[in-house]
């Protein structure tokens, strides 16, 4: 019976080829899309799987409460590790502080390479279970000793033997290599550590970290923790949550609430509201799960849509069955079985548009997916795929053809009713309300881009680089090479700052000044920058000056931008005091010099910050800010400064990144997002329009005599076309009157995650719609236009 | 085998009712040939469709060999008529898709016989019908008497008590339509019970009776042998 059935499937794909390539090219495009959506969001999902320990792994987060508004990040205190070891440790199995990952030179004879890596306590080795391949499991056991990665051994002592061997790590500190672990692969936290130094090394390297054991207030570092196997992440929760709060006076005034967060919401679930986990990644796994969906859904409605419409073609093929003695059951198996053939067929299409275009995708959503040839799992989904869609496809054919009665279609007077084609309309608009609205969408993400990206950063970021210089060899020679860099023609200025300027890396609070008002707690983003800061950068006064080396006073100087300013209501700032209220006796107060104008140095979708630039007395330098020559090529420039770098540290790799470039890199995410919506919007028109197309060949082909009867009246080739496309033109313009309100809603409840957003726009729309009717227009004209011009002799002949 | 008691049928549209069958009755004995004539609307295609299960009457009996069959779900239906009745309609329905061979074979496929078997049988009745060498052959390339041939072939392959003629000779030339006639003279002969709605007097004088219908009545009944 089955054999019968895939005969007559089979047979009826090659006699009816164009529907046929229309139904298997559309499902198969929309298969590749899901399937490589699939992909995606398993990889999604994935983050974090290769860890042993991912259920029990946690990271210590706070909240705190600043002006009413509940901040949340990861950064915490030293004291909080005594703390918890102390009182808590029963919840634990371990308890490690980390620092933040960061880029050092590892060098090895005359071998130097520059690798992320942290500094840990030693129970991240089991945490995490890396995979020792050499030497021990213990390896920050020791003071002076290293971890290295196989890529990072490899990289610097080849083929020979690593292990006992002494790395100089920044140019400054001998650490022995202890142990090799095997490289954490992509898709998960702590893949670029590339090595791990001991924390109690880590400690001692500078002045501030030794300072902030008893620090409360600093949240300069990492806590991760596993916890023990007969607890839960809720019971810790409820044991932890106040333990900041209660230890300090000093900072319980911003009520800091501690928890964790498990090691699977790190990568899709980050994000905090006001307090709250709001999401994070996880939005996009969902968005373009949807868009899969929607996606498969479109190809179906084709199928659907073409053969209900071909539905006269099957109706005798369908009394007779029925005459013989088919059940109604049978013939809907019957049908589905087609459905199930031709899904297949496009399937193993789909599977080969997968691999044809994987690495494509990559590219375009920066991910590493390997096709799973070996993967049962994935087998055994996609069988329940191909099932599913072919659920999807061909029930309501089956149920509508299966229903014909056998009597009336032997008669041969069966035509379809008035309404019959009434749900193909509907799933027609459906279709193009789900691509004009992803229309829409894509030009509103792309927009909103635009506009974030037109935004004026407050600074000239163009031919600007920052060289890191985080190690302690660079300590005190900041005016030098300043004056060496400009001598060498590569450079107009420069300036030194303990952050980059494309991100905050310290905020404090704690101050004082006059006018202040009460219970008023203030966090401020924190720089500490050198002479030159303002003229390096280009930014603009906007009252005082910027820092000055004739005014010697200039060591205890502060600059503010003008959202601190207002934030901190100092009316006339220039010439006023701000106080650090801790070390008032210590610390002489900062005099404001100077107010420029916002810098957008975090997300450019957000405010700005209020933010101090401080003047750096104590020469906390991380970045060497250069603005180089205009009057010469960027290569140039970049020679002339490495040549002045290498002079002074001949051992150490000039490295530096672009500004603009970093700045860039702001908007990848969101870029990311905009890019594969536009694959998929294409990818769904292309769906709809197939669909279309054979919609329209068929109602050319069922109109063949009316046209001609209408041709040897006098209608025009024009009168024509109208008549056979103003049908579809209708359905679109429908979709539209859908598609466009529901996708202001949407894409207005987007926008709201940015505070520095666009509007939806009319134009926006009228692209969309414009852009449709003259997409629908083309599809439909061909077979309009093709029946127009045919011989009317010809077609009506055919009765 | 058949005997049908005040059997009614009504088509409504939204404005008129119309009545295709009027109380009619009449019985058909096993091994009979009756031939039904009547002009156009007379009923005769909705009267063939009810005998052939196709179609539920709406009022009067329908008694199957013994059995009421009027009320019968269509499960019951299909199952009792693909047991027991083949039909030929005038344009002869065969499906286009299938060879002549698996157009033949597939009322036996949905009585579940064993692929062996059903090409034994089919092969005996191609034979019997005198084209087995177009086995392969799809209905498009063979001629109306052929297909006619084939129809008459899926018919007979389950060997059917009665086999429903919708009008077997309409598209057929002469020399066609007196083989296909003769093809059912045979089966008939042979034991099969036949009913033929006709409009052709030739036709109909090979049938052992012939029923006249007007306006859903039957009004005249001749027996010719």
């Amino acid at each position: 019976m089955l054999k019968n059935y895939f005969k007559i499937a089979f047979r009826n794909l090659i006699k009816n080829k164009v529907y046929s390539f229309i139904n298997i090219s559309g499902l198969a495009v929309g298969m590749a899309a899901t399937i490589m959506i699939g992909l995606w969001v398993t990889d999604e999902l994935n983050f974090n799987n290769h860890f042993e320990n991912k259920e029990t792994i946690a990271q210590i987060f706070q909240s705190q409460t600043i002006n009413n508004t509940i901040g949340t990040g990861p950064a915490i205190p030293r004291p909080l590790e005594f703390a918890l070891r102390q009182d808590h440790k029963d919840n634990f199995k371990h308890i490690v502080m980390s620092s933040w990952e960061q880029p050092r030179y590892l060098k090895f004879g005359e071998t130097n390479i520059y690798r992320t890596g942290n500094a840990m306590q030693e129970g991240a080795t089991d945490m995490l279970d890396l995979d020792i391949i050499a030497g021990v499991k213990d390896g920050l056991k020791e003071k002076h000793s290293i971890m290295l990665s196989e890529s990072a051994a490899h990289a610097l002592f080849g083929n020979d033997t690593a292990l006992g061997k002494i790395v100089k790590v920044n140019n400054e500190d001998d650490l022995v290599v202890t142990a090799i672990y095997k490289d954490i692969p992509a898709n998960n936290s702590f893949s670029d550590m590339k090595y791990i130094i001991p924390w109690k090394h880590y400690i001692t390297t500078q002045d501030w970290i030794e300072w902030s054991k008893e620090s409360w207030g600093n949240n300069s570092f990492q806590l991760f923790v596993q916890i023990n196997a007969n607890t839960t992440m809720d019971v810790v929760n409820s044991k932890i949550s106040d333990v900041k709060k209660n230890a300090s006076s000093e900072t319980a005034q911003f009520n800091p609430q501690l928890f964790l967060l498990p090691m699977k919401d790190w990568y899709l679930r980050s994000e905090f509201e006001n307090g709250v986990q709001s999401g994070g990644r996880i939005e996009n796994v969902w968005l373009f799960g949807i868009i899969g969906l929607f996606i498969l859904l479109l190809a179906c409605i084709n199928f659907v849509n073409l053969s209900t419409a071909r539905s006269e073609k099957r109706a005798t093929e369908v009394g007779i069955r029925k005459s013989i003695g088919s059940q109604r059951s049978q013939l809907i198996f019957q049908f589905l079985s087609e459905s199930f053939l031709i899904v297949f067929l496009s399937f193993i299409v789909a599977l080969g548009l997968v691999l044809l275009f994987l690495n494509g995708f990559n590219n375009l959503a920066s991910k590493a997916i390997v096709f799973p040839w070996t993967s049962l799992q994935f087998w055994l989904i996609a069988l329940v795929f191909v099932i599913i869609t072919a659920f999807l496809a061909g029930s309501y054919p089956a149920l509508y053809l299966s229903s014909f009665n056998p009597v009336t279609v032997l008669k041969g007077t069966f035509k379809s009713g008035r309404y019959s084609s009434l749900p193909r309309k509907i799933l027609v608009v459906a279709q193009f309300t789900v691509s004009v609205a992803l229309i829409i969408g894509t030009l509103v993400v792309m927009n909103q881009i635009q506009f974030s990206k037109d935004r004026p950063v407050g600074y000239d970021k163009e031919g600007l680089i920052q060289i890191p210089v985080m190690s302690n060899e660079f300590i005190g020679k900041k005016d030098i090479m300043r004056n060496q860099f400009i001598a060498s023609g590569g450079a107009l200025e420069m300036t030194g700052t303990s952050g980059p300027m494309t991100n905050v890396w310290s905020n404090r609070s704690g101050y004082t000044w006059d006018g202040k008002p009460e219970g008023f707690q203030e966090d401020l983003a924190y720089t500490s920058v050198s002479y030159e800061f303002v003229e390096t950068l280009g930014l603009k006064v906007l009252e005082g000056r910027g820092f000055s080396r004739a005014f010697a006073s200039d060591s205890n100087a502060v600059l503010l931008n003008e959202t601190a300013v207002k934030y901190m209501n100092i009316k006339n700032p220039i010439g006023k005091y701000i106080r650090d209220s801790d070390t008032e006796d210590q610390n002489p107060p900062l005099k404001i010099v100077g107010v420029v104008e916002d810098m957008i140095i975090q997300s450019p979708y957000s405010p700005v910050k209020q933010a101090m630039y401080v003047f750096d007395s104590e020469d906390n330098t991380a970045f060497y800010n250069v603005r180089l020559n205009p009057e010469k090529s960027t290569s140039e420039n970049l020679a002339l400064i490495e040549t002045v770098f290498k002079k002074n540290f001949p051992n150490t790799p000039f490295d530096y990144q672009f500004v603009d470039e970093e700045y860039g890199a702001k908007f990848k995410s969101e870029e990311r997002v905009a890019s594969l919506a536009r694959v998929f919007t294409a990818l769904a028109i292309f769906i709809s329009c197939l669909g279309l197309f054979g919609l329209a060949s068929f109602v050319a082909e069922q109109r063949t005599k009316e046209i001609g009867v209408r041709k040897v009246l006098g209608a025009s080739i024009s009168q024509l076309w109208l008549l056979l496309s103003k049908d579809f033109i209708t359905l679109v313009i429908i979709a539209l009157l859908i598609a466009s309100p529901l996708a202001y809603y949407i894409m207005g409840q987007w926008l709201q995650k940015f505070s520095y957003r666009t509007t939806v726009s009319w134009d926006v729309f009228a692209i969309a719609c414009f852009g449709a009717l003259i997409i629908t227009l083309i599809t439909v004209s061909f077979q309009a236009v093709k029946a127009a011009t045919s011989n009317p002799v010809k077609s009506l002949r055919t009765e | 085998m058949i005997q049908i008691t005040d059997l009614e049928k009504f088509y409504k549209t939204e404005e008129v009712q119309t009545i295709a069958l009027n109380k009619l009755s009449f019985n058909v004995k096993e091994g009979e040939f009756v031939a039904i004539m009547g002009p156009s609307g007379c009923g005769k295609s909705t009267l063939l469709n009810i005998l052939g299960l196709l179609d539920d009457p709406d009022g009067g009996s329908f008694m199957f060999n013994g059995t009421e069959v009027a009320g019968y779900n269509e499960r019951k239906r299909s199952e009792l008529r693909k047991h027991n009745i083949g039909f030929v309609f005038q344009s002869f329905n065969l499906i286009d898709e299938l060879t002549v061979f698996e157009n033949v074979e597939l009322p036996l496929i949905y009585t579940g016989v064993k692929p062996a078997e059903r090409k034994k049988q089919v092969e005996a009745v191609l034979e019997k019908m005198q084209i087995m060498h177009r086995r392969n052959h799809f209905p498009q390339q063979l001629s109306g008497g052929q297909q006619q041939r084939v129809a008459v072939a899926r018919a007979v392959v389950n060997n059917p008590k009665l086999i429903l003629a919708d009008e077997p000779t309409g598209n057929l030339d002469s020399t066609n339509g007196n083989e296909v006639m003769d093809l059912l003279i045979d089966l008939n002969e042979a034991g099969t019970t036949i009913i033929m709605v006709t409009h052709s007097e030739h036709d109909a004088k090979y049938s052992h009776r012939i029923i006249r219908m007007l306006d859903g009545q039957k009004v005249t009944e001749n027996i010719l042998a």
